[in-house]
């Protein structure tokens, strides 16, 4: 039921809710959640800001879904790029040690080098990921969409009732 | 059918103010599911971290945080010891921390006070509580390390020669001995001797100038007493025959000094002999048993497993309490994604990441009711923080044992140390023997066992001892005696119940020393030096029927010939003098007669 709510999400996501815009923020705030240790307390922090600003939310779950398998795969990329800045650039430790020894932030794990080296990665692939999602879905919803809503697939899927659920957190 | 994107919405704010309420509930489902599965998270994580920090499983039964109240409870925590598979290190029945609350913000545990009741050390578990290293870990490598350190060749053990404690014998070659090769020689001398006396006999032609002489004498019968030239003839036969007697003199002379030098050669055949015993004897390799190595062999292994142990914890707490206050890279936590490194930023004046100021401890010891004290105070990941030792202590009737882990500058000083009389002792194996030590010193009592190690730097120094006068022994299930020497060890400690060891370590951790004295160590080399010397009897007495077997038979056709070829120059030597006197008597008598009595000029 999830897996089906999940894929109605996701065509409704592409097709019509919410402007290319939204679902670019969505998908680019998404890309957190998925590219950096899901269980890390600034991925609260991102979880809250897809909930409150006025992102898709579905956009946000695509983004997540198609950038977990990229995490995994960039990891040990995540894990040269914190240690060079934890380790291998000393000027930057009395940052470290003075974020270490502050209230909440060891809790973010920032001192984990693939935590620090996918939120530095993340954050730096915000921007550009924003606009790739952005011209990406203004041309799949010219070109592809309207080929895909003919589909009895498609029609199958919208036709159920969890649809409804979903459309609580669609963009205004 | 027109493109969707064709009706754009004009204007969209920034805020979806509705989704306040389920973040809200979102947080406060976070919060609930806190409160019930933080006891839960934290058990896990106590276990689990516990068990990666000392390389053996630590489990707890209860475990409950109070965050408002900054209290920790845990019950019923099991540490098994990391050496022992059936053994647990310790066993707490209770554990009360009061934790601050702000520290855990920033991800640091302050534990001010923790009462540890119930303390039970080396309790026996019935399942294996040593977890294998899944992968490299800092645990797993200072075992490796700890391992690797106490396999060094000054502290193996040379467990298989007391084990064997067997003479080695090499073979004898019959060749090699003196006395075949001089009997044989003496043999060819006789041989030469008898041939040269033969031609020097022949030369001398002692039956021609006998027969020459009776021959004459004869003739002289005949002869008319005026006939002078038979007279000068029969002066010249004398004087021919005298001179045969006089070489024949002198060749006896010679062949009896010959005879007396081959007599001397047998004689010196037994010299030979003796030699040849002792040659023998040189052939018999003892084994290298002596006092002092007997300490090492009989206790060293236990000691070397109780420093072993020592280095270990020691290295374990420089890990975990490292001195210094560089920032420090330690691999993470395990999870599904790659783990990566935490890299710690210690801050002067700032709390150290774990810190625990002070515990009371209440331990029992053995099977007694009563409980003991004692205190540990200073235990912290980051000692040049805290800028104390992390000290220990505990003191009973009979009982004082103290720990110093000084870590607060760069060159760290670990000491643990103690003395525990009237207590029972341990079990103490002599693996290679099949023997030990049964567990309370036996039927009478305990003993005392003292403890000390001290690591500066790399520098070590280490003392072991256990005294008691109620020594019991006994032998394992199934093991067999692999030597008489074995056996033997056996005999002698299972018949002493004082014993007195001492274990002393120094050097370094890359080359240590270890010495190892027991009161067992001169009774047991005497005993298996008996016996290896009535084994050393057998061996001489064998290679000596061995020599004699090779040289008998040419000694004695040595012996044969000498005594054969003397008699036989005496006999042929006392025949010829009898010819030549004859001779000599038949010419004399018969110028006797033709002369009348009256002498030859």
């Amino acid at each position: 039921m999830v897996i089906l709510k999940l894929i109605q999400s996701l065509f409704n996501t592409l097709h019509s809710e919410g402007t290319p815009g939204q679902v670019a923020a969505g998908m680019a705030l998404g890309a957190f959640l998925g590219l950096t240790p899901l269980a890390s307390l600034h991925n609260l922090v991102v979880f809250a800001l897809i909930l409150l600003l006025n992102v898709s939310f579905g956009g946000a779950m695509l983004g997540w879904a198609l950038t977990t398998p990229l995490g995994f795969l960039l990891d040990p990329v995540f894990h040269r790029i914190g240690r060079t800045l934890l380790v291998d650039m000393p000027a930057l430790t009395p940052l470290w040690t003075r974020l270490y020894n502050m209230p909440v932030m060891p809790l973010t794990h920032f001192n984990n080098t693939v935590v620090l080296g996918s939120v530095v990665f993340t954050c730096a692939a915000f921007v550009p990921l924003y606009f790739l999602c952005r011209v990406g879905i203004d041309r799949y919803r010219v070109h592809v969409a309207p080929r895909v809503m003919q589909s009895g697939i498609y029609r199958a899927i919208t036709a159920s009732k969890l649809y409804n659920a979903y459309r609580f957190f669609k963009p205004q | 059918m027109s493109a969707p994107a064709a009706a754009a919405p004009a204007r969209v704010g920034l805020f979806r103010w509705k989704a306040v309420i389920p973040l809200a509930l979102f947080l406060v489902l976070v919060v609930v599911l806190w409160l019930v599965f933080a006891d839960r998270l934290g058990k896990l994580a106590l276990e689990k971290g516990g068990t990666a920090a000392l390389g053996a499983k630590v489990e707890v039964e209860h475990f409950h945080i109070a965050l408002t109240q900054g209290r920790l409870e845990i019950g019923g925590m099991t540490v098994a010891s990391p050496f022992d598979s059936l053994k647990n290190l310790f066993q707490a029945d209770q554990l009360t921390a009061d934790i601050g609350i702000l520290p855990l913000l920033e991800r640091k545990v302050e534990v001010d006070q923790l009462a540890a009741k119930g303390l039970r050390f080396s309790t026996a578990r019935t399942t294996s509580g040593i977890v294998p290293s899944k992968g490299p870990s800092a645990t797993s490598q200072i075992m490796d390390n700890t391992k690797s350190w106490a396999s060094q060749p000054a502290l193996q053990v040379p467990v298989l020669q007391l084990a064997t404690g067997k003479l080695s014998i090499d073979s004898l070659d019959p060749r090699r001995l003196s006395t075949v090769q001089e009997a044989q020689h003496l043999v060819g001398r006789a041989d030469s001797s008898r041939k040269a006396w033969a031609t020097a006999a022949q030369g001398i032609d002692v039956k021609g100038t006998a027969d020459s002489a009776r021959a004459f004498a004869a003739r002289l019968q005949h002869a008319s007493p005026t006939d002078l030239a038979m007279i000068n003839e029969a002066r010249q036969q004398l004087d021919r025959v005298n001179q045969t007697r006089d070489r024949l003199t002198a060749l006896q002379k010679s062949i009896t000094q010959g005879t007396k030098d081959l007599q001397q050669g047998v004689a010196g055949l037994e010299d030979a002999r003796q030699r040849d015993y002792a040659f023998a004897r040189s052939l018999v390799k003892l084994p290298p048993i002596d006092a002092t190595s007997l300490g090492w062999v009989l206790f060293g292994p236990a000691a070397v497993e109780k420093f072993q142990r020592a280095v270990y914890y020691t290295q374990l707490a420089r890990h975990y309490m490292p001195a210094g206050m560089l920032p420090r890279e330690d691999p993470a936590p395990k999870r599904v994604r790659m783990a990566g490194t935490d890299v710690r930023f210690p801050k002067e004046h700032a709390l150290p990441g774990f810190l625990l100021r002070e515990a009371q401890l209440s331990f029992f010891l053995g099977q007694q009711p009563q409980a003991y004290a004692g205190t540990l105070r200073g235990v912290t990941s980051d000692p040049a923080l805290y800028g104390r030792p992390t000290t220990a202590d505990a003191s009973a009737p009979g009982i004082q044992a103290a720990a110093l882990l000084d870590h607060v500058h760069p060159l760290s000083r670990d000491t643990l140390g103690g003395t525990f009389q009237n207590v029972s002792l341990p079990e103490l194996r002599l693996p290679s023997l099949g023997i030990r030590l049964a567990p309370g010193g036996g039927a009478g009592g305990g003993g005392t066992v003292g403890f000390g190690f001290t690591l500066v730097g790399d520098s070590l120094r280490g003392h072991w001892t256990v005294s008691t006068t109620h020594a019991a022994w006994a032998r394992d299930a199934g093991a067999t005696a692999t030597s008489q020497a074995t056996n033997l060890v056996w005999q002698v400690l299972s018949g002493i119940q004082q014993l007195d060891v001492t274990a002393d370590l120094s050097g370094t951790l890359g080359a240590p020393r270890l010495a190892v004295h027991s009161n067992l160590d001169k009774a047991v080399a005497d005993r298996v030096q008996a016996l290896v010397g009535d084994q050393v009897k057998g061996a001489e007495a064998k290679l000596k029927a061995q020599v004699d077997a090779a040289v008998d038979d040419q000694v004695a056709k040595a012996k044969a010939q000498v005594s054969a070829l003397a008699s036989e120059a005496a006999g042929q030597l006392g025949a010829q003098q009898g010819q030549l006197a004859q001779a000599e008597k038949a010419i004399r008598d018969q110028l006797s007669k033709l002369t009348h009595g009256i002498p030859l000029p």
